[in-house]
């Protein structure tokens, strides 16, 4: 799973879920979009189908502080690449 | 108890018989019922007997970004829509809207049913993590009975109190009621009151089960509810919203805005027994709360505005208390003959066509009163098209669970 794939998928998920249209991608979410605490939580719930797993409470607990879209693709990648490094070990 | 004032400055409703002023007055010129079949909700209609519905059968358009319509089922679509109506006649400024003087008492009967079958259907089905993730973050934000009030809050940024009652029948006449003390009383300048229901079959079945619902008109469903008629075998849910904006009347007055009444008294009180039956004793008490409220005489009531939901006792008991009050003379309208029990909002719902009928100096007739109800008949039925002044109305409503209200507006001259 590449950057370049999560922010399309990310992308996709803000335009059909939350109505907005090519985020920028450093800017403060709430403060641009209106993108809010609501919102958050259907946020994990899309990540959640899209990885195709379910995230852990310590997990949903860290995105608490995410702002902006590039940091929900760090975040994104971030657990992509633990699932992927936890299946090489299995 | 002397207070300030209180006076109404604008007023809209959704209705089955139409949404806003003009639609609503021409079908109520017109005697056109807004009373449909029952629409399908593939659950539990097939099940019903009553297969009549006061439908809101219009398209209504809807300005809503999705940052309001995430936490909004049906009901609040309604209440949101009526509410910025009269925030747009009232032409209340941006900084009194938010600054803490203006509050909101609006309800609905239970939130949004149609949000809840929902999160129940989940509930009874889920065996799995994907059925469980169905029941969404915003559900209950969506269903819970204070739905329509936070909505509109949210919306229009209102930051004043809150009231939302959930008593069946009465929500919205408590909604009204509640404001105009609130005002009065000088907690605040303005209360934005009103109440909503949505399209709901549950409702439909817990009325049908009671043996309270219209059946004998499932072919000619323009035909029932028939309040006060010999005929009349019961009542007919509906859907719809209804808003008032109250005011104090010097604030109102010094900023130039229209003023199509004044609320001069409501009563409320409960029946302190059983939860369904109607009580004699409790309504004719109302009654006369209300006009000790407002200071007036029973010949001071021009109109009254039944609450006549078309079943047989309901309809014989409102009249004999009704008869003990007033006498004969004021005349007696049953609006809901035209659409049916808009449940939650009728109280308002009832205040607007009051209202309306008030401005334009006429008196709607009860639709299909053909013979009177020999056990209702001391009272002044109105039974065709009255062209003639309203300064002064009363309008009842009575609830489930024994609550009564009675809310007493005039005109100003």
């Amino acid at each position: 799973m590449t950057r370049q794939e999560i922010e399309k998928e990310i992308r996709a998920i803000f335009l059909r879920e939350f109505e907005v249209e090519n985020p920028e991608p450093d800017v403060n979410l709430r403060d641009a979009y209106g993108f809010d605490s609501i919102d958050a939580i259907e946020l994990l719930m899309e990540i959640e189908k899209y990885l195709g797993t379910e995230l852990t409470q310590a997990e949903k607990k860290k995105a608490m502080d995410i702002r902006t879209l590039n940091q929900i693709i760090d975040y994104v990648q971030m657990l992509a690449d633990h699932r992927q490094t936890e299946s090489e070990k299995n | 108890m002397t207070g300030r004032r209180v006076v109404i400055t604008a007023a809209s409703a959704i209705t089955p018989i139409g949404h806003g002023r003009k639609p609503i007055i021409e079908s109520l010129v017109n005697g056109k019922s807004g009373v449909a079949t029952l629409r399908d909700d593939h659950f539990v209609s097939r099940f019903i007997h009553s297969r009549v519905y006061g439908t809101v059968g219009y398209p209504i358009e809807y300005d809503f970004s999705r940052q309001h319509r995430k936490t909004m089922g049906p009901v609040s679509y309604y209440a949101c829509q009526v509410a910025k109506e009269i925030l747009e006649q009232a032409g209340l400024p941006r900084d009194f809207v938010t600054g803490g003087r203006l509050g909101i008492a609006f309800g609905s009967i239970h939130g949004s049913p149609t949000v809840q079958r929902e999160i129940y259907r989940i509930f009874f089905n889920a065996g799995d993590r994907e059925s469980y993730q169905g029941i969404g973050a915003v559900d209950y934000l969506k269903s819970m009975v204070h739905t329509t009030a936070v909505n509109i809050s949210k919306m229009f940024g209102i930051t004043g109190r809150i009231i939302s009652s959930g008593t069946a029948c009465t929500t919205s006449s408590q909604s009204i009621g509640y404001g105009y003390e609130s005002v009065k009383y000088g907690l605040q300048d303005a209360m934005l009151c009103g109440g909503a229901d949505e399209y709901d079959t549950t409702t439909v079945a817990v009325f049908d089960n009671l043996l309270a619902c219209s059946t004998a008109f499932n072919d000619r469903p323009g035909e029932t509810p028939r309040p006060f008629d010999r005929a009349r075998d019961g009542l007919v849910v509906a859907e719809g919203a209804g808003a008032v904006m109250l005011e104090e009347y010097e604030f109102a007055r010094k900023r130039g805005a229209e003023i199509l009444a004044e609320v001069i008294g409501f009563a409320c009180n409960s029946n302190g027994g059983d939860l369904i039956l109607p009580n004699l004793d409790g309504i004719t008490k109302t009654l006369q709360l209300g006009l000790e409220n407002a200071q007036i005489q029973p010949s001071d009531v021009d109109l009254i505005s039944a609450h006549a939901t078309a079943t047989k006792m309901g309809d014989i008991i409102e009249a004999q208390a009704t008869g003990r009050v007033f006498g004969t003379s004021p005349r007696v309208a049953a609006l809901k003959s035209y659409m049916g029990h808009t449940m939650a909002a009728c109280g308002a719902v009832e205040t607007v066509l009051t209202l309306y009928m008030m401005q334009e100096g006429f008196i709607a007739p009860t639709l299909h009163l053909e013979e009177i109800d020999e056990r209702c008949a001391m009272i002044r039925h109105v039974q065709k098209l009255e062209e003639t002044p309203v300064k002064t109305a009363a309008i009842q409503n009575f609830a489930f669970g024994g609550v009564n209200t009675s809310l007493l507006i005039r005109k100003l001259t």
